[in-house]
């Protein structure tokens, strides 16, 4: 196996997936958002969203939090150093690859 | 390299001023300090506008209405409607710190090139007024919405025109004092092109406004 061969197969499987690239990618330049935003700026439907950030949160990368704004209940939602850090090495491995 | 996920990591920066209350903010900050400016040198002397207190009580209301008139319409409308964000301090202190800092040097060099007398004073600080604010609306607005290109030419026409203004006009907007210790010609520029600007992004950021408020309807009340 060629060494780009290699660093394809080791990227994050995670944070590979297209729909959850997006969310870890938004997370990314921010301290937090509200789930509102990531479904507005995503384009994705409810419980699509929620089952990419259930599998984010298993996976230690996001960090979910449920408050309220006023009376309105809210879900805030940050990304934690190791999402950071895994986002960073998928980065760097994806142009190594390419 | 092309990179997506970098380019798409620009979006929540690019959200702030998706409501055009960015815009509005500035636009009343510039024409504030300009309308200001425009008291402090033509209101007669000894009045309360040529005072150093009326400067900072003036600042001082100014900021206080337009942080919280933003925060306002940001947790009234945006965030109930597209969603919050809270960004980085990285984004919201340090950058915007740097880039005031850069925006200092650079005018003051100008300043410092324009005292000399053999210098065209006004309209050198005209063109570099005139780069530095139109560049910035291209860099940091119209870049986030395709249609704001339309404003970048009638930025760069309006101080144009206000680089080829004649001296005479523009040393009377300054009623020919050297406020500060700066040139009547100058301060007429700044005073003009503070003007100019603030009610561009004025009208830029009430279209924002309205066409936000459009397309993004009010959250559905809950079902009693």
């Amino acid at each position: 196996m060629n060494q780009q061969v290699r660093t394809i197969s080791e990227l994050d499987r995670v944070i590979h997936e297209p729909g959850r690239l997006i969310i870890v990618t938004l997370l990314y330049a921010v301290e937090r958002v509200d789930f509102l935003y990531l479904l507005h700026e995503t384009g994705m439907n409810k419980g699509t969203l929620s089952s990419h950030l259930s599998r984010l949160e298993e996976a230690g990368y996001v960090e979910i939090a449920k408050t309220f704004r006023g009376k309105v209940p809210q879900t805030l939602l940050r990304l934690s150093p190791s999402g950071r850090k895994a986002l960073e090495r998928y980065r760097r491995k994806l142009k190594e690859a390419l | 390299m092309y990179d997506p996920a970098g380019i798409y990591a620009k979006h929540p920066l690019w959200y702030n001023n998706i409501d055009g209350v960015g815009e509005l903010g500035m636009g009343f900050m510039l024409l504030g300090l300009g309308l200001l400016g425009w008291l402090g040198i033509h209101a007669p002397k000894g009045t309360f506008w040529n005072q150093g207190y009326a400067n900072l009580i003036f600042l001082g209301v100014m900021s206080a209405v337009i942080h919280y008139g933003n925060k306002a319409i940001k947790q009234r409308i945006t965030y109930s409607r597209t969603g919050f964000v809270e960004y980085r301090k990285r984004d919201t202190v340090w950058r915007p710190m740097i880039l005031g800092a850069l925006f200092a040097i650079l005018f003051s060099f100008v300043l410092k090139e324009a005292l000399r007398p053999h210098r065209d004073l006004k309209t050198l600080a005209a063109v570099v007024i005139g780069l530095l604010f139109t560049g910035s609306y291209a860099y940091s607005i119209a870049r986030t919405v395709r249609w704001k290109w339309m404003v970048v030419p009638v930025l760069a026409l309006g101080f144009l025109t206000i680089a080829l203004l004649p001296a005479d006009l523009v040393e009377a907007v300054a009623n020919h004092s050297r406020a500060s210790g700066m040139p009547p010609a100058l301060l007429g520029i700044c005073l003009l092109s503070f003007l100019f600007y603030g009610a561009v992004l004025l009208v830029s950021g009430a279209i924002s406004f309205s066409l936000y408020l459009r397309h993004n309807q009010p959250p559905a009340e809950e079902a009693q």
